[in-house]
């Protein structure tokens, strides 16, 4: 997986070389040693996850499987366990991030775009909602959605989901939307094309990297999340991957380690592999895209 | 102007809220008529699903147009409840017929999740053979009838004959008083130290369970007994006895002295697995308080097969703390099957109900989950007498048996009972503390003129 | 990635995009498109108006009725004031509870996360390279891991028999069951490992503003590494971490799936932080209008941080 780390040593480098004295190499060696402590100790946990998931008597401790198989893999790998609620999860992360990047994208353009006295305390709101703990207001939601007749419904949760992200993803859209000039668009205007068709036809794909990481956000948090599916969707046959491992541990947990360890990782992979090609793809943009001012 | 724009547009957002609000229910098609069915299916309860599986097609073969959804739920009891409850607010969610447990009838009745079905059973031959506790057991607090008894349960001790003669205990063990019990343990962890003496369940881990399949066969053993938790006379919850006090120190005896399972362990919701699948199989534990359906588990079929049951485990009434009159105490529960009062198809989803109870129903169901039979026909009937050699042992302890209070707020005061054990076992409280915390709690929910000082 | 809303959020002050009036293409039709031109945000406002702000203000008139799930008060709940509060001031759980959740925040997130993702990206400045992104990808997998899969890969290493007690057998210790004796170290140490990457990210990208020369010359001058650090690169990213603190303090307030499943909030109410005490009270015990008044002090607490980090996040020249 690729991060971050390192980014722009080029910038850097000339002068830590030249800079190589004694004392510069101490602190490399204590560096390195420090970083190897960390790197060890967060890698510890997720250990066991990948060997346990292979290992035919898995335990929780770590160790190294005397044999490997894939039978715990082809143990969870049905309809009800595995491939209904992933797609649930499909459903439910693709739904919401589509939901709330088209409402931020509409919702920036204005604020991005136009002056009002109405986009200060507009986005001071917004501002105010990215950080309002969503667990603490679950059971006011739960009872809006029985009284909305939403309760079970997937639609309904995917709104909620992208009510909870929409804060969040404006900013990060309109952020983006500011940086892509706005001569262009003027030209546009002076054709005769109206607002909307300038941001669809020429600011959306002008900002498309930004779009693909507020989307990529959007759909992390709602691939992970647990919570809310566990409160809103009652059916068994709605229910995304978070929930069924959830049933699936309380059922079998105590026995079927190895088995849960495969249920964990064909849950994790989808992400693993999207985290890793999206910063591949878009580097550093994706990461931090906009320099972090201080 | 900009202000007449921000209002015009929160009218706009506020009327497609109402319009959002105004036109999600949707009237279901009324040729296909659907009933929904909920309930618990577990890798280690298949009962009930072997038993609607079964019925399902037969229902729907009888009556044309109407298909039976069945709903299985995986999850423990607690869960379960949770879920339920859930649904049952909006009527788009709320399921037809569902699996209820007894404890739960009179609140679930009282907050109007639950139909009244005394029209409905008036008019359906069985239900004379149900017996008159049966009946009860499945009323509200308003007398009304809102659920059929699926079977009732007792609770014995059941103990491990080979740890037991092991430790040079006699078999048939048969404890008379709560000393007793300290004496046997003590000496199966004396001689093996590896083996769980004597498990009583506590803690918030296992829900209901743990004062079903503990504290209660401690509490209704003292002096009080059927009136220790609460007062038939006045109809007042008790606070303040001694009995109460005596519970929590027996409990914490043993716990502190490593006679039953680890605190850890106690509060792991799954642990009744390990004790049916391992510890018991394995004669690694020496008894433990269990429900009649304990056999269901290892007879053949059972999630944890285990054939050598029947000559490996003994079971015996759970002693009254010094031996006082009547000798034994057990507890009574079960589960049963109710219609929601959000029903489209009342009628069609009390025959079904009606369908899985018959007695060839029953009496598979009673047999194959070790259930004390609530239909008379069925217990009388020789395959559910000779269902495992045990039948006979639990179903006389229905002599001493006790009912939870049939109050609306019972499971409030259950969960009180469950922290008030865990506090005691994980020795965050002393057992007058803990007993003291519970009194406040009591009086907190059941209001002051409520309760009775003993 | 969420380091973008630190960014994002410093830049929402600055309004300084020209709009297009600024053209001068004023038209007699101003009025109306300045209204017209508003209604993109229509869609965004009403989903947060409905999913948000609806049930914010249900939370403060849930909490003032009793509700309930089950039994009389859930068929008809009525008003009855402040007495949620009352009782919840006169539970001894709650403030355990509230204690649990300040110890929890400060320890796992204001602590930890903040000084330890300080730390490795400060380390990884001077260490090799590769190896520096193979520890940065660790930390970083940690956090892309769904919540529920990180909640269970801590259980099992912090579990009677799990990988922590094997590590301290082989030093020849004998380790508890952490989730039983000491459950809410178990879990602060949870949320450090699943959450520190976040604020990795963040001072990864705010020292790569610091320019190197400031530094070096501060080391050439013969400042040591600790004063340099404090004297030179803190002062010059004070404000990212006046906002990564708020931030990864708001995130950890709100943190239920890795609690509920490690402990419960067990054993007892040992690691029953804020949301786990409302969930059970109004889903596990049935007390809807009860459990909303422990969410709506979640909520005002929320609030209050949300608050300050507003202000926080204002441009540095005021």
């Amino acid at each position: 997986m690729t991060t971050t780390t390192g980014p722009r040593p080029a910038k850097r480098k000339p002068r830590a070389l030249s800079l190589a004295s004694p004392q510069r190499r101490m602190s490399a060696i204590l560096a390195n040693s420090a970083l190897v402590v960390v790197g060890v100790s967060f890698l510890l946990p997720l250990v066991w996850l990948v060997l346990a998931a292979f290992d035919p008597n898995a335990t929780y401790q770590t160790q190294i499987p005397q044999t490997v198989t894939l039978d715990n893999f082809a143990a969870v790998l049905t309809p009800e366990l595995t491939f209904i609620p992933m797609l649930n999860s499909l459903i439910i992360s693709v739904g919401t991030a589509t939901v709330t990047i088209v409402a931020a994208l509409l919702a920036a353009y204005p604020l991005s775009r136009y002056q009002s006295r109405f986009n200060k305390p507009f986005m001071y709101t917004v501002l105010f909602g990215t950080s309002l703990p969503i667990t603490a207001i679950m059971v006011p939601v739960y009872l809006l959605f029985v009284q909305m007749n939403l309760l079970d419904s997937v639609p309904g949760t995917i709104l909620f989901m992208a009510a909870s992200a929409l804060p969040i993803a404006i900013f990060m859209t309109k952020n983006f939307m500011d940086s892509v000039p706005i001569s262009l668009e003027e030209a546009a205007w002076m054709d005769g094309a109206s607002a909307m068709r300038a941001l669809g036809s020429i600011v959306v794909p002008l900002m498309r990297p930004g779009i693909a990481v507020v989307a990529i956000f959007v759909f992390f948090q709602a691939w992970g999340n647990f919570f809310v599916p566990f409160i809103l969707l009652l059916s068994p046959s709605k229910q995304p991957a978070a929930i069924s491992i959830y049933t699936f541990f309380g059922q079998y947990g105590s026995i079927a380690y190895g088995e849960l360890a495969a249920f964990s990782l064909i849950y994790a992979v989808p992400v693993m592999v999207l985290y890793v090609v999206v910063s591949r793809g878009i580097g550093g943009s994706f990461a931090l895209a906009g320099a972090v001012k201080g | 102007m900009k202000k007449r724009a921000a209002v015009a547009i929160s009218v706009i957002a506020v009327g497609s809220l109402l319009g959002i609000a105004g036109c999600t229910s949707t009237p279901s098609d009324s040729s296909e008529k659907t009933i929904k069915v909920s309930y618990i299916k577990t890798d280690a309860f298949t009962a009930l699903d072997d038993l609607f599986t079964k019925v399902k097609p037969e229902f729907e073969a009888a009556n044309p147009g109407v298909t039976v959804e069945l709903d299985p739920i995986a999850a423990t009891d607690d869960d379960y409840k949770t879920k339920l409850a859930l649904s049952h607010r909006s009527a788009e969610t709320a399921p037809d017929v569902f699996y209820e447990d007894q404890g739960n009838v009179r609140s679930d009745a009282e907050a109007g999740y639950l139909l009244a079905l005394d029209d409905y059973v008036a008019e359906w031959e069985d239900w004379s053979e149900f017996t008159d506790a049966a009946k009860q057991a499945g009323a509200g607090d308003d007398g009304k009838i809102y659920s059929v008894s699926l079977g009732t349960d007792t609770r014995a001790i059941w103990y491990n004959k080979t740890v037991m003669t092991n430790a040079g205990i006699d078999v048939p063990w048969e404890p008379q008083s709560w000393d007793d019990i300290l004496v046997a343990a003590r000496k199966i962890k004396a001689s093996d130290p590896s083996v769980v003496p004597f498990n009583l369940y506590a803690g918030t881990g296992t829900g209901e369970g743990s004062n079903m399949q503990g504290f209660y066969e401690l509490l209704y053993g003292t002096d009080l007994g059927g009136d220790a938790l609460y007062d038939s006379e006045s109809n007042k919850w008790v606070v303040g006895s001694d009995g109460f006090t005596e519970s929590l120190e027996f409990l914490k005896t043993i716990y502190d002295e490593g006679l039953a399972l680890t605190p850890a362990q106690a509060l792991d919701p799954n642990i009744w697995k390990s004790v049916f699948g391992e510890m018991f199989p394995d004669a690694k534990l020496g008894g433990t308080v269990e429900g009649s359906y304990t056999p269901s588990f290892w007879v053949e079929g059972g999630s944890f097969e285990w054939p050598e049951y029947a000559t490996e485990m003994g079971a015996t009434a759970f002693p009254t703390k010094d031996g006082q009159a009547p000798g034994g105490v057990s507890m009574s529960g079960g589960w049963t099957l109710a219609v929601g009062s959000k029903s489209e198809n009342p009628q069609l989803a009390f025959d079904f109900m009606a369908q899985a109870l018959s007695f060839e129903n029953a009496l598979e169901y009673d047999n194959v989950n070790a259930q004390i039979a609530v239909r008379k026909d069925v217990a009388a009937d020789d395959s559910y007498l000779g269902a495992n050699p045990f039948v006979g042992a639990v179903t006389d302890l229905v002599e001493v048996t006790h009912f939870r209070p049939s109050t609306s707020i019972y499971n409030q005061i259950s969960v009180e009972v469950q922290k008030a054990s865990e506090a005691v076992i994980t020795g965050k409280m002393s057992p007058a503390e803990a007993a003291a915390s519970y009194d406040a709690a009591v009086t907190s929910i059941a209001g002051d003129d409520m309760v009775i000082e003993k | 990635m969420t380091a973008e809303v630190i960014s994002t959020a410093q830049g929402a002050q600055s309004e300084r995009r020209p709009g297009p009036q600024r053209s001068g293409r004023r038209s007699a039709l101003k009025k109306i498109s300045r209204f017209v031109r508003m209604i993109p945000l229509v869609p965004a406002i009403i989903i947060m108006v409905v999913f948000l702000a609806g049930p914010i203000i249900w939370s403060f008139y849930g909490s003032l009725t009793n509700a309930a799930l089950s039994g009389a008060n859930a068929a008809n709940s009525s008003f009855i004031g402040f007495d949620n509060y009352v009782k919840l001031f006169n539970d001894p759980v709650f403030p355990q509870s509230l204690w649990i959740t300040i110890v929890f925040t400060l320890a796992s997130a204001v602590i930890s996360q903040n000084v330890l993702g300080l730390g490795i990206a400060l380390v990884v400045t001077r260490a090799n390279k590769k190896l520096a992104t193979i520890v940065s990808s660790t930390v970083v997998g940690a956090w892309i891991l769904p919540e529920i899969v990180a909640a269970f890969v801590c259980y099992a290493y912090f579990s009677q028999d799990g990988t922590l007690n094997q590590i301290l057998a082989l030093v020849g210790l004998t380790g508890p069951n952490w989730l039983y004796t000491f459950p809410l170290l178990a879990v602060i140490l949870a949320n450090l490992w699943r959450g520190t990457a976040f604020s990795l990210l963040v001072y990864q990208a705010a020292l790569n503003d610091v320019p190197p020369e400031i530094s070096e010359a501060a080391m050439i001058d013969g400042a040591g590494g600790a004063k340099r650090l404090f004297f030179v690169t803190v002062p010059m990213i004070k404000n990212t971490i006046t906002t990564n603190l708020m931030l990864i303090t708001l995130q950890t307030l709100s943190v239920f799936t890795l609690i509920y499943v490690m402990t419960s909030g067990g054993p007892g109410n040992d690691s029953t932080t804020l949301p786990i005490l409302a969930y059970k009270e109004a889903f596990r015990f049935g007390n809807i209008g009860y459990g909303t008044a422990i969410a709506t002090i979640l909520l005002v607490i929320g609030a209050i941080f949300s608050i300050i980090y507003i202000r926080a996040a204002r441009p540095s020249k005021d």
